[in-house]
C-alpha cells in the first residue's frame, strides 16, 4: 500500500535571527492510510514545525513531502492553499475559529470553498453538528462556546471535506481533562473510520490513544514505534485514560 | 465560484460584526463624493441660465447703448450676422408696494424681432389692441411679486405716474438677473413709451448685435467703440451677462470643490486606515482561512472587495444623493454627465487604491495561524522617556509609550485626524470671515447701510432731511456712473461717494484712499479687467468726456466682481456729479436702519427713496448650510479614523491587560493606559490639523477673494473661542469614544493566552 504521507530527509531552518536555528534536522517519515501517529517531543523538539510543514503551512528549507503518492513540497503557497482544501485537515491549539462567523458557517466553510454546493455544505455540516453533539449550537458565535466545544467545531470543520489526512497540533493543549477526554474520542471514532491522522502532542496519556508513537527530540526522530494496544474498541479505553 | 461562495460568508459574517464602522465607512465617502458632484455641478457652465437663455432668444452677443438712434452700418462689421434693435430705452422708476424700484422702460414692436426675441414664460406678448400692457422681464417681476393681470406703476422722469398692466413675463438673456443687475427690464410697445417719456434726450438707444462666433464678442465690440466714439454711452458683451448670472455658483463650487478633494485625501485615508486596522486585527482569522485552503490572492481579493466594497456603496450612495441635491437646487438637467462620470472613476479608483495595500498585505499573512501578531517591542519611545521624565503617573507612561508602538498606524491616525481638522479649521474661518461681514459691514465697503435717492425733493432738501435724523452720523452724497474702459470696449462701474475733502471710507487695504481730485481707489475686478496696478494713471470715457485718474489705493470691493473704481465725486465732470444722485448715510453705532429708513420715509412725506444695503453675507447664507454639512462629514471621517485607532489599540494589548492586572494595576488604572494611548495621538493630529488650518485659512479665503475680484483682505481667522471650542469638542468626543471600548477592556476577565 501506497504511503499517505511520506518525508525523505526533511529539513527545516529558520534564518530569520543572527544565528540559524534548525528546528527539524532530516526526518524521514512514512504515514500509512488509516494509521494514528502521535508525534511526541519536550518544547521546542520541532513537532509544531514539522506538522506544520507537512500541512504545507510553513516552507521545508530542504527534503521532500509526498502526499497521496504527489511530491508537494516544490509546491507554490497557492498550490498547497488548493490541495489542502480537499486533502489536508487541520485541527489547532487555540481552535481558531473564524470569531465572526457563527459555528455553522464555520463549518460550511471548508466545504464551500472545495466547490460543494450550499445545500450540500449545509446537510454535510448538520451531520457533522449532529455526530458531535452541537445541533443546537449552530447559530452560536465561537466565543459562546466552551473551549470543549470549539475545539469540536473545530474537529468539525477539519473533516469537513474528508481529508486523506488530518493534522492535529495539540489539540487538547488548551482544554481541562474533561474536555480533553471528549474530543480524544472523537479522533478515536474516527480514526476508527478509516481516517489518517498525525497528532502532535506532549501529553503521554494522550500519545497513547495513537496506533504508533514517534518521539521528536531536537528536531530528529529519536524513536518510532507502534504501540500495543489492548483492544477494547470501545470509549473505554478513553475514559480509563483520566 | 467556490471561493467566491466561501469568501462571500467572511465577508458578510465579517461586516456584521462591525456595522458601525463599516456604515461610518460609507457615509463618510458618500458624503465627500455628493461634496464633489454638487460641486462640479456647479462649476460646470450648465448650471448658467445664460447659455440656456441665449439660445431660446436667439440672444445677441454685444450689446450698445447709444444717445442716439446709430447711424454707423453695425450690422456690416466683419461676423456680425444679425442686429436687434436699436430700440428705444427709457428711465424709470416703478412703485411696487411702496417699494421703488429702477426700471429701463424698453420699446419693442408686436411683432417679435427674429433676434433677441424675449421668451414669454407667462401671459402673453404685447399687442397694439392694448396699449396699455407690459411684460416683464422674469427675474424683475419675481423680485416684485408681480402677476399676470397686476398694476404696474411707473414714475417717469418727469415725475409723472402712469399705470400699466403686466400682460406678460418673458425671459431674456440680455442681461442679468434683478436685483444684482440694475435697472429692471419691461417692455412696452414704442407709442406707449413714446407717451411716457415724450423727450428723446432723456432716453437711449439699445442695440443688439448677434455674431456668427461669440468668442469674437471683444473685437467687435472694440469696432463699435471706435465706428461709434462720442455717441456710445457703454457696451458689454454675454460674456458679463454670463458671469452676472452666475451669481455665487462659482463660490460655492469652489469652497465645496476644495473641501471635496481635501476631503476624499482624508476619506480614503480612513478608509486605508480602517481596513489596515482591521488586517491586522484579523491576522489569526486570515491564517485560519489559508490554512483551510484559500490562497494568497484570495485572501487579497476578499479584503479588496470587502472593503472596496463599503467604499465603492459610499460612492454610488454620493453619487445619488449629490444628484438628488443638484437636481433639487438647480433643476435635473443641470447635473453634467461627463465629470459626473469621471469623479465616480475617479473616487473608484482612489478607494481600491485605498484598500488596495493593507489587502495586499492581508493577503501576504503566513498561513501558520498561531504566528503572534504581536507589535514590535523595544525601547520606550521618546515621548515615554520624556512622560517618565517628568513623573507622569504609570498608566500614562504606559499609555504614552504604547502610542507609537506601530509606527505607521499611530502617523496615520495622527495623520488622518489632522486632515479633517484642518478642514473644519477653515470652515470655520469662513465662517468667521462672513460673521466679520456682518459685525463690520464698513470693512467690506459698507460704512453707509441706506442710500437715500432724492425722489420727488431737491436734492439739497433731501440731504438736509437727511442730515436731520438723529442717527444719521454723516452723509455723503454720491453717483454712480458708467465709463468706458479704452481697450477694454466694455463699461466699468465708477463710483463717486463723498468729496476728496469728506471722503467716503473707503476700506483701502493696499495703498492708501484718495486724496484730491484726480485720485482713485479700485477694486481687484477693475485691476484684474484693466491690467492695472496701484500707481498706474487710466483714462476713462464718462458720457462722452474723459475721466482720467491715479489708481493710488485697492479697495475691498463686493460689488459686481470688484469690477468698481471709486472716486471722490469732486473727481468727475460737473455735468456728472451735480447735483449728486443719491446720498450714503453712515448712521450712528447701534442704530437700527430699518427704523431710521422708515423716520426718513414719514420725514419726507414718502417723497425719498430709502434703500438698505445688502450685506455681501446675507447673500451668501447658503454658504453657513454647506459648512455646517462639511463638518458633519468631516467628523465621521475623524470618527472612523478614531474607532480604528482604539481597536487596533485594544487589539495590541489585549495580551497586556492580564499582565498589567498582574502587576497590581487597578482596572481604573488600566482603562487610564488605554485611553491615553489612543488620546495622545487624538490631541496631537488634532493640534495638528488645528495649527495647520489656522495658518491656511486666510490666505485661502483671500485667494478666493482675490480670484473674484473682491480682493485679498478679507480672511478670517476664526476666534480664539470658537477654536478652543472646536478643539475641545474634538478632543472631548475622541476621549469619550476611545473610553467605551477601554472600559469594557479593563473591566472584562481577560485569559492570559488568549491570542
Amino acid at each position: 500500500m501506497n504511503p499517505v504521507l511520506k518525508t525523505v530527509n526533511l529539513v527545516k531552518i529558520y534564518s530569520g535571527g543572527a544565528v540559524p536555528v534548525p528546528a527539524v534536522r532530516g526526518v524521514d517519515l512514512q504515514v500509512e492510510p488509516g494509521e494514528f501517529v502521535a508525534i511526541m517531543g519536550p518544547s521546542g523538539s520541532g513537532k509544531s514545525t514539522l506538522v506544520h510543514m507537512l500541512g504545507g503551512l510553513d516552507a521545508r528549507t530542504s527534503g521532500e513531502i509526498w502526499l497521496d503518492g504527489q511530491r508537494v513540497d516544490t509546491l507554490s503557497e497557492s498550490a498547497w492553499a488548493l490541495l489542502r482544501r480537499k486533502k489536508v485537515g487541520f485541527v489547532f491549539q487555540f481552535f481558531n475559529l473564524v470569531a465572526n462567523m457563527t459555528v455553522a458557517d464555520n463549518v460550511e466553510l471548508p466545504a464551500l470553498l472545495a466547490g460543494v454546493s450550499p445545500k450540500d455544505a449545509r446537510e454535510r455540516r448538520e451531520s457533522l453538528l449532529g455526530a458531535l453533539n452541537l445541533a443546537e449550537r449552530a447559530d452560536a458565535a465561537p466565543g459562546q462556546l466552551s473551549g470543549g466545544e470549539q475545539q469540536r467545531v473545530a474537529l468539525a470543520r477539519a473533516l469537513a471535506n474528508q481529508p486523506s489526512v488530518l493534522l492535529a497540533d495539540e489539540p487538547t493543549g488548551n482544554l481541562d481533562s474533561r474536555n480533553t477526554r471528549d474530543v480524544l474520542r472523537l479522533l478515536s471514532d474516527v480514526h476508527k473510520e478509516g481516517q489518517t491522522i498525525v497528532m502532535v502532542t506532549h501529553d503521554a496519556r494522550v500519545a497513547s490513544l495513537a496506533d504508533r508513537l514517534v518521539s521528536l527530540f531536537d528536531g530528529e526522530i529519536v524513536d518510532d514505534g507502534r504501540i500495543a494496544r489492548r483492544r477494547t474498541g470501545t470509549a473505554g479505553a478513553v475514559i480509563d485514560l483520566r | 465560484m467556490s471561493t467566491a461562495l466561501a469568501g462571500g460568508r467572511w465577508i458578510r459574517a465579517d461586516l456584521r460584526a462591525r456595522k458601525g464602522q463599516a456604515a461610518l465607512t460609507v457615509l463618510a465617502v458618500a458624503g465627500i463624493v455628493a461634496a464633489l458632484i454638487t460641486a462640479v455641478t456647479l462649476l460646470e457652465d450648465g448650471t448658467n441660465p445664460w447659455r440656456n437663455l441665449s439660445a431660446q432668444t436667439d440672444g445677441a452677443h454685444v450689446w450698445l447703448y447709444t444717445k442716439d438712434s446709430p447711424q454707423a452700418a453695425l450690422g456690416a462689421i466683419d461676423g456680425v450676422t444679425d442686429t436687434a434693435g436699436p430700440y428705444r430705452s427709457a428711465p424709470v422708476t416703478v412703485a411696487q408696494d411702496g417699494k421703488k424700484e429702477p426700471a429701463a422702460l424698453r420699446a419693442m414692436p408686436a411683432a417679435r424681432p427674429k433676434v433677441a426675441h424675449p421668451v414669454v414664460a407667462e401671459g402673453r406678448w404685447l399687442d397694439s389692441s392694448q396699449l396699455d400692457g407690459v411684460v416683464v422681464e422674469r427675474s424683475f417681476a419675481t423680485s416684485l411679486r408681480l402677476k399676470i393681470g397686476a398694476p404696474f406703476t411707473i414714475i417717469a422722469l418727469s415725475g409723472e405716474r402712469h399705470t400699466l398692466y403686466v400682460r406678460g413675463i418673458a425671459d431674456s438673456a440680455e442681461q442679468g438677473f434683478y436685483p444684482e443687475w440694475t435697472p429692471g427690464l419691461a417692455w412696452v410697445l414704442p407709442t406707449m413709451l413714446e407717451r411716457i417719456e415724450p423727450m428723446l434726450g432723456r432716453s437711449e438707444w439699445v442695440t443688439g448685435l448677434r455674431l456668427s462666433d461669440p468668442d469674437s464678442a471683444q473685437l467687435v465690440s472694440q469696432r463699435v467703440v471706435v465706428m461709434l466714439e462720442d455717441q456710445l454711452q457703454r457696451v458689454y458683451t454675454w460674456r458679463e451677462v454670463r458671469a452676472a448670472m452666475e451669481l455665487d455658483n462659482r463660490l460655492l463650487g469652489t469652497l465645496l470643490a476644495l473641501f471635496g478633494v481635501v476631503g476624499m485625501v482624508a476619506a480614503a485615508l480612513a478608509l486605508a486606515n480602517a481596513a489596515g486596522g482591521r488586517v491586522l486585527g484579523q491576522l489569526r482569522d486570515l491564517a485560519t482561512l489559508k490554512s483551510m485552503g484559500f490562497t494568497r490572492g484570495q485572501i487579497a481579493l476578499l479584503l479588496l472587495v470587502e472593503h472596496g466594497a463599503l467604499g465603492l456603496l459610499g460612492v454610488a450612495l454620493g453619487t445619488l444623493s449629490g444628484w438628488v441635491v443638484t437636481a433639487a437646487f438647480l433643476g435635473g438637467v443641470s447635473v453634467a454627465p461627463v465629470p459626473m462620470l469621471a469623479i465616480v472613476a475617479g473616487t473608484s479608483l482612489v478607494v481600491l487604491a485605498a484598500v488596495g495595500v493593507p489587502a495586499w498585505r492581508g493577503g501576504r499573512t503566513p498561513p501558520i495561524p498561531g504566528a503572534p501578531a504581536a507589535p514590535p517591542r523595544g525601547h520606550l519611545s521618546r515621548m515615554a522617556r520624556l512622560a517618565l521624565l517628568v513623573r507622569l503617573p504609570p498608566a500614562l507612561i504606559l499609555g504614552t509609550r504604547d502610542a507609537f508602538t506601530r509606527r505607521v498606524p499611530a502617523f496615520l491616525t495622527v495623520f488622518g485626524l489632522a486632515v479633517p481638522m484642518m478642514m473644519i479649521t477653515i470652515g470655520l474661518g469662513v465662517w468667521s470671515t462672513l460673521d466679520g461681514f456682518l459685525r463690520h459691514p464698513e470693512q467690506v465697503g459698507q460704512h453707509a447701510s441706506l442710500y437715500v435717492k432724492p425722489g420727488k425733493l431737491e436734492p439739497a432738501e433731501a440731504k438736509a432731511v437727511t442730515e436731520r435724523d438723529p442717527d444719521v452720523r454723516a452723509v455723503y452724497p454720491g453717483t454712480d456712473v458708467n465709463a468706458l474702459a479704452p481697450g477694454e470696449a466694455r463699461s466699468v462701474r465708477v463710483r463717486a461717494l463723498g468729496t476728496t475733502s469728506e471722503p467716503y471710507p473707503f476700506p483701502v487695504v493696499e495703498g492708501r484712499m484718495y486724496a484730491r481730485p484726480g485720485e482713485a481707489v479700485a477694486g481687484q475686478g477693475l485691476l484684474d479687467l484693466l491690467g492695472l496696478k496701484i500707481g498706474d494713471r487710466v483714462r476713462l470715457t464718462v458720457g462722452g468726456s474723459p475721466l482720467i485718474v491715479r489708481i493710488v489705493g485697492r479697495t475691498v470691493e463686493p460689488d459686481l466682481d470688484g469690477e468698481v473704481l471709486s472716486v471722490g465725486l469732486d473727481s468727475l465732470a460737473a455735468k456728472d456729479s451735480v447735483p449728486p444722485e443719491h446720498y450714503a448715510l453712515a448712521l450712528r453705532p447701534g442704530a437700527d436702519p430699518g427704523e431710521v429708513r422708515a423716520r426718513l420715509l414719514a420725514e419726507s412725506g414718502e417723497s425719498l427713496e430709502v434703500q438698505r444695503v445688502v450685506n455681501p453675507a446675507d447673500r451668501l447664507a447658503v454658504i453657513r448650510v454647506v459648512i455646517v454639512a462639511l463638518i458633519v462629514v468631516l467628523s465621521l471621517i475623524g470618527l472612523a479614523n478614531l474607532l480604528t485607532a482604539s481597536a487596533l489599540g485594544l487589539r495590541d494589548h489585549a495580551l497586556d491587560l492580564a499582565v498589567l492586572k498582574a502587576m497590581g494595576l487597578t482596572p481604573r488604572q488600566v482603562m487610564a493606559t488605554l485611553v491615553t494611548g489612543t488620546g495622545l495621538l487624538v490631541v496631537l493630529g488634532v493640534a495638528a490639523g488645528t495649527a495647520a488650518g489656522i495658518s491656511m485659512v486666510t490666505g485661502l479665503i483671500d485667494l478666493q477673494g482675490h480670484t473674484s475680484g473682491v480682493g485679498a483682505g478679507i480672511g478670517r481667522a476664526p476666534s480664539a473661542l470658537t477654536l478652543t471650542l472646536a478643539v475641545l469638542a474634538a478632543v472631548g468626543a475622541a476621549l469619550a469614544v476611545a473610553l467605551i471600548p477601554a472600559r469594557r477592556a479593563a473591566r472584562a476577565q481577560v485569559p492570559v493566552t488568549a491570542r
